[in-house]
């Protein structure tokens, strides 16, 4: 199987009477129906405490749920192996609202991972790559070191490029403008658009807290309340639609 | 009477639920083993480099930096036996006995026990806290959203150069206990060492090979499954970690234990009914 076949088309996704709960908590999710607007930057919102992180995982398929379906191009992804869900998981980038960096490699070496152990493109390729991306965002004296002796900022940074080597189809990304410093943000949202042009990246789902960072994009609002999802279209005029 | 039957009930119960607690653990155990070999098999991206590369690190850390401990307690303990063996059978006349009795003590029991336990002590307890602190760290669930699976990733190559280190350390502990064991006690006996050697010779049979490839192996296998378990078992803060370490270090005991002396029993039993004794 080429590499380009590995990586699959996502088109659609949907919820269909979804349930999730994490052990021994009330319900996130709550026999939802809900069907995700593509090819958009979806601001994911919520009160403290509502699982905008929790549904943001379940769209990666980190976290599987209790009942219900999860289509994706209408295929229920719920009911398929790791293996199965490889190809849609290749076209997912997921960020960490903290941690989730490897402790044994390098910053280069994180970045390298995904792309040096799917063989996505070849090494010489993949290593292009990564250096580029380090150059744009000045890190290269980082680079060679472990994320124990980074700077907070540069670790929630590679955390977020290490999603955005792999220039997937989907981005999800939990709290990406927390701790990341008002430079670093604005070039960040300079290199998402610029993927976004080139073709990258075509459906974006975050979750945050910040108006200005957010006020950086064309958004659709999603709003997630006591187990329901809802979507709020950004025109005035228009009152929040449940669907 | 009715109080009395009460206790027996809740004792019943309590018993009950920890005969199922416990089966349950070792069905999930033995599920990790299929999904991390199922896991190694169909992942078509993890390459070759990758896994050896890991198997050589857990070879380093498991069996070449053991090799100290593991060379003075197999000294020891062959002296030990050596000694003891020596003193005892001369009193009872059967110093040609000696290789058997060493074969048994040291190559069937002895070997895989303590270097289980050193394994257990070292590697067991370091692979646990790593995975336990990887989970806390979301590096597990950072390879799960790269697509790396982190069973064919982290574990299966922690098992198998895990079952490789044990299968080496437990060869050079019974080499270096009978041996060295020997040399070490010169001074103290006058046995003469081509006797001895022809002794050991005739004691070694081809069930001990047997003996020596299940015992290790299976330990070798049951420690890092078991720590590994432990470690994947990590919900989400890092206080968890000394916790799940503490319980792969007593879980791989008994396991490691008792699974000896099941074979150990297993051997004898058969070997009676060879003799027609059972």
């Amino acid at each position: 199987m080429s590499a380009e076949n590995l990586v699959a088309k996502i088109e659609s996704m949907k919820f269909e009477g979804l349930t999730f709960a994490h052990e021994g908590q009330d319900p996130i999710l709550r026999n939802t129906d809900f069907e995700f607007p593509m090819n958009e930057v979806v601001w994911v919102k919520g009160v403290e405490g509502q699982g905008k992180s929790s549904l943001l995982q379940v769209l990666a398929g980190l976290l599987i749920p209790q009942s219900g379906f999860f289509y994706i191009n209408d295929q229920n992804v719920l009911d398929m192996s790791f293996e199965e869900f490889l190809p849609y998981r290749l076209a997912i980038g997921y960020t960490f609202d903290y941690g989730g960096l490897i402790s044994n490699r390098t910053v280069y070496d994180n970045l390298m991972l995904p792309l040096a152990y799917h063989k996505l493109v070849s090494l010489t390729d993949a290593a292009e790559r990564v250096e580029e991306i380090i150059k744009i965002f000045d890190i290269q004296k980082y680079a060679h070191e472990r994320p124990a002796h980074i700077p907070g900022r540069v670790r929630k940074l590679t955390c977020l490029l290490r999603a955005l080597v792999m220039r997937p189809q989907m981005l999800l990304m939990d709290d990406p403008s927390v701790g990341l410093g008002q430079d670093t943000l604005y070039t960040f949202v300079d290199y998402i658009h610029r993927l976004r042009e080139e073709g990258h990246l075509k459906h974006i789902f975050m979750s945050s807290y910040d108006e200005k960072y957010m006020s950086l994009f064309n958004y659709q609002i999603i709003h997630i309340d006591e187990g329901q999802i809802y979507l709020q279209t950004v025109e005035k005029d228009k009152k929040v639609v449940h669907l | 009477m009715a109080n009395l039957w009460a206790q027996i009930d809740a004792r019943v119960c309590l018993l009950g639920r920890a005969i199922t607690r416990n089966i349950e653990y070792t069905l999930r155990v033995i599920l990790m083993v299929y999904l991390a070999l199922r896991a190694a098999v169909l992942d078509r991206a993890q390459g070759f480099r990758t896994i050896v590369s890991v198997i050589s690190a857990q070879i380093y850390f498991t069996g070449w930096q053991a090799l100290p401990l593991v060379s003075v307690l197999a000294l020891t303990t062959g002296s030990v036996l050596v000694l003891q063996s020596m003193a005892n059978l001369s009193l009872l006349g059967g110093t040609q006995m000696i290789g058997s009795f060493l074969i048994v003590m040291v190559i069937r029991e002895a070997g895989p026990l303590l270097v289980a336990l050193v394994v257990i002590a070292r590697s067991g307890t370091a692979v646990a806290s790593e995975i336990g602190n990887m989970r806390a760290n979301r590096e597990i669930e950072a390879l799960e959203s790269m697509g790396i699976n982190p069973l064919s990733f982290i574990v299966f190559p922690r098992v198998l150069g895990g079952v490789i280190s044990v299968l080496c350390l437990a060869f050079y502990f019974n080499v270096l206990a009978l041996i060295g064991g020997f040399f070490l006690t010169k001074f103290l006996q006058d046995m003469p060492f081509s006797f001895y050697l022809d002794s050991l010779a005739r004691g070694f049979a081809k069930e001990d090979v047997f003996i020596f490839v299940a015992k290790n192996g299976f330990s070798g296998m049951i420690i890092f499954v078991v720590s590994c378990y432990q470690g994947l078992s990590v919900k989400k803060s890092p206080h968890e970690v000394p916790q799940v370490t503490t319980q792969a270090v007593v879980n791989s005991v008994i396991y490691v234990t008792v699974f000896n002396l099941t074979v150990t029993a297993l051997f004898y039993l058969n070997q009676l009914q060879t003799l027609g004794v059972v």
